[in-house]
């Protein structure tokens, strides 16, 4: 085949997994292009947000040197139940996380997108914003370019990182059109704080962070809430399974307007001011519901590929955009010494991809999100623990029973134990 | 800063998300005619954060469900949760849309 090429290769999105591999092509010296349907990196894109330092580390050495790399670093993790008027929240503060590379560190977007995609071109690859890929140029079975508007782009391999809406790879033929059961939708609201009233509010003290998670309340639909704090914003957001969602008729706004009504949550956000409203859609199908990495002439990473990852403590993508992005960055490294960019040579992602983190993660966690499905996790748990800690604290004048049995006598009197044992199983095998 | 702490209508907090609309392309379409031989359920109108899908008040000349794009986030979920694949749903054109600043 003698095609002119127009680059070596053309990645389609400039989020986190197309940055990442565009980083790794260009610091190579390969003629890399990344098309981007936003404004700037990231103005499409939204997250919780936090990802793992280490992992920034691998791909922008000594990122944290760049003030405008990350928010805040995170130390303290929340994980709470909400019922009707209760809470019961675990709080692990964990100062060991507060030294370089840092375990984890909040981002925003729109900022963070921006800045890794300004490492990418100093390294020399093209960025073309505003530009929508609509199609791929095939050359019989071969993808050969990409398509936007009447211009066609011609490269050696196309990477794909398009995101959850993973168009292009439907017309990769790669993916069939995803369930709406594997998928979540988000929805979020940034809100300004002032630096001070929020170190104060989460007793936090400079440059240092908090995460939320937020299980119940949330009409009995599998999700939850989150919160994540950045230097003088709180990103906040509900999280809930689409399928189940429309199946009870509950219209999305509404359901995350009555979570916000929870005391919890209005304490939380008092006297904060909104200043931004987001959604998008999460793939949650997990490891089993990812689509074929490669195709000829074809690489799939991040979102695009359903590289997220929910495990409960964990709801995760920007770590696997990111290594997902680098590793199909140094496949294609490979691939274009061989001159051929069929399957033979591309399944070489797969492969690299198995021994990464990313790829084992997704297997460990394969069964998590089927577990996650489970409504009790979202209503009968929540009220179970939330209650229990109000009947074990509740001093009415009567003397006390011991702990322990007044806890067995709840549990028991709170019914459903056969399918509280089954659950916990569950947990235990999936988690 | 604001003092109060009356909730915003869906429609205020829409006014905070910057969205430059493109008037000459609709980047979603629904199928009415679809809509109205084969949906009871209206996934769309239930699913969509933005209450860009709403109930047809009156008559339903066309179908049960009107669409607006112009509010649209982008999320995608209306395309997964229809069961009759009567949305057509592409991006919008490059450069159109929303434009997040915070998220």
């Amino acid at each position: 085949m003698s095609e002119e090429f127009d680059f070596d290769v053309a990645i389609v999105g400039a989020g986190p997994a197309g940055i990442s591999a565009a980083l790794t092509l260009a610091q190579a010296g390969i003629e890399t292009v990344v098309l981007e349907r936003g404004q700037y990196s990231g103005a499409k894109n939204v997250s919780g947000a936090a990802l793992y330092g280490p992992i920034l580390n691998e791909i922008v050495p000594n990122y944290w040197e760049d003030e405008n790399s990350f928010e805040r670093y995170l130390t303290t993790k929340k994980i709470t139940l909400l019922s009707e008027s209760k809470s019961v929240t675990i709080d692990a503060d964990l100062r060991n996380f507060a030294q370089v590379p840092y375990n984890g560190v909040t981002v925003i977007r729109p900022k963070f997108d921006r800045w890794l995609a300004d490492k990418a071109e100093q390294a020399g690859a093209m960025i073309l914003l505003d530009t929508m890929v609509e199609d791929l140029v095939w050359n019989d079975k071969q993808v050969i370019g990409v398509k936007s508007g009447d211009e066609v782009l011609k490269a050696k391999l196309v990477i794909i990182a398009e995101g959850a809406n993973n168009i292009l790879v439907e017309k990769a033929k790669l993916a069939k059109k995803p369930k709406a059961r594997h998928f979540a939708l988000g929805m979020k609201e940034t809100y300004k704080l002032p630096k001070k009233k929020m170190e104060e509010r989460f007793h936090l003290d400079d440059k240092e962070g908090i995460s939320n998670e937020i299980l119940g309340y949330s009409k009995g639909i599998p999700g939850g809430g989150f919160y994540y704090t950045n230097q003088d914003t709180v990103s906040f957001g509900l999280i809930l399974n689409m399928d189940v969602l429309t199946k009870k008729k509950l219209e999305a706004p509404e359901v995350f307007e009555e979570f916000k009504e929870h005391s919890y949550i209005k304490k939380l956000l008092k006297d904060a001011e909104m200043i931004e409203y987001s959604a998008h859609i999460i793939p949650e199908g997990g490891f089993k519901h990812m689509p074929k990495l490669y195709g000829n002439g074809v690489l799939v990473v991040g979102d695009a590929a359903s590289m997220v990852l929910n495990a409960g403590l964990y709801i995760e993508g920007i770590n696997f955009a990111l290594e997902s992005g680098k590793v199909a960055g140094e496949a294609a490294i490979e691939i274009l010494q061989t001159d051929d960019y069929t399957k033979n040579q591309t399944k070489l992602y797969k492969k690299k991809l198995k021994e990464s983190f990313a790829y084992k993660d997704l297997k460990t966690f394969r069964r998590a999100s089927h577990f996650l499905e489970n409504k009790m996790m979202f209503t009968y748990v929540p009220d179970l623990l939330t209650g229990l800690f109000e009947k074990l604290l509740r001093n009415n004048g009567y003397p006390r029973k011991r702990i322990v049995k007044s806890a067995i006598g709840y549990v028991f009197k709170k019914g459903k134990l056969f399918r509280l044992f089954k659950l916990l199983i569950g947990a235990v095998r999936s988690l | 800063m604001s003092k109060s702490n009356k909730p915003k209508t869906l429609e205020e907090k829409l006014d905070l998300t910057k969205i430059t609309t493109d008037h000459n392309y609709a980047h979603i379409e629904i199928n009415p005619e679809i809509c109205k031989a084969k949906c009871t359920t209206y996934e769309c109108v239930y699913g969509c954060p933005a209450n860009c899908y709403k109930f047809t008040e009156g008559e339903e000349i066309e179908g049960p469900v009107v669409f607006d794009y112009v509010a649209c986030l982008e999320c995608g979920t209306c395309r997964l949760v229809c069961p009759h694949d009567s949305v057509d749903w592409k991006y919008p054109k490059g450069g159109f849309g929303v434009e997040f600043k915070h998220s």
